[in-house]
């Protein structure tokens, strides 16, 4: 239908921010397309709106988000399933995305990324005039 | 009849090969080791499964302060509405729903690594906690529940009176 192609890049790749010493998650996406746009929905939990930075840059979509720590070595554990870090993963998107709207929501603990495609992307009805 | 002194198997308790293929011996160890748990652990979780296969449920953290027990749950993407905690005796349960937002519309799928599912979580929770003073909130994904300690499970120092001479 479109040419438009979206692939992983595997995250070994490390990115020069990344210098710090804390854990870093991956979070879990799902990617989808429509006529319109891609979509990202990204699993995200306890980071907020302020906290998630977002970059496209020559075709590399940087999903990044803080997440404060809410949990501490001193405290006593009678369950700990889950480790605390920040979230951060990289896609390599093609050139077709309308990059003055993009547009990113988060709720309940899942970003939202919209990512609209250029006007040439989209495919097109052409109208046929009928000849008398 | 005869009746069978309980013993922590972890104490050099009896230990029957000769009868432990029977239903009725297996079924008498699985008592046994739920008893274990209770009398080592005052939490003494319920593990099980954590989803069905393919399925989700929330990870849980438990933690333990002077004067609550704290429950944190990771639950992206879930309303708190369709999240139910309820609570039995001493036993704290969380269950709900999480569903997928996005509407089936035939769009085509890149990826597709979100899970969503019902579930249902169970924790025990020690004998000292005031099950009528339980608060939950959730933020950005994070559901955090709190259950106060009864005051007399509290650490309290004792001060020693001198005695009237």
């Amino acid at each position: 239908m479109t040419t438009t192609t979206i692939e992983k890049t595997e995250s070994q790749v490390t990115p020069a921010e990344a210098t710090w010493d804390g854990l870093l998650f991956r979070p879990n996406v799902d990617i989808l397309e429509n006529e319109e746009e891609l979509t990202v929905l990204a699993d995200m939990p306890g980071t907020c709106s302020e906290d998630i930075d977002i970059q496209l840059e020559n075709g590399t979509l940087t999903l990044y988000a803080k997440v404060r720590g809410r949990q501490s070595a001193s405290q006593r554990y009678a369950l700990n399933e889950y480790g605390i870090g920040d979230f951060q993963r990289t896609f390599r998107i093609s050139q077709t995305i309308d990059t003055k709207k993009i547009s990113a929501e988060y709720r309940n603990g899942v970003l939202t990324l919209h990512l609209p495609k250029t006007e040439q992307a989209k495919p097109r009805k052409i109208g046929v005039k009928a000849v008398k | 009849m005869k009746l069978i002194p309980w013993r922590s198997k972890k104490d050099g308790g009896e230990i029957r090969p000769s009868e432990s293929s029977t239903s009725i011996t297996r079924f008498r160890d699985e008592v046994d080791r739920l008893f274990d748990r209770l009398f080592e652990d005052p939490f003494g979780m319920i593990r099980e499964p954590l989803a069905t296969p393919g399925g989700w449920a929330p990870t849980l953290d438990v933690v333990e302060s002077d004067k609550e027990v704290m429950v944190r749950a990771e639950v992206p993407g879930m309303d708190p509405k369709d999240i139910d905690i309820t609570v039995s005796g001493n036993v704290l349960t969380l269950s709900g729903e999480k569903r997928d937002s996005v509407e089936d519309k035939g769009d085509n799928w890149y990826h597709c690594e979100r899970r969503f599912g019902t579930f249902r979580r169970n924790v025990q929770l020690p004998s000292y906690v005031d099950m009528n003073k339980v608060s939950a909130e959730h933020a950005n994904g994070v559901l955090t529940i709190h259950i106060d300690k009864v005051s007399s499970a509290a650490p309290k120092k004792v001060t020693v009176k001198p005695a009237a001479t």
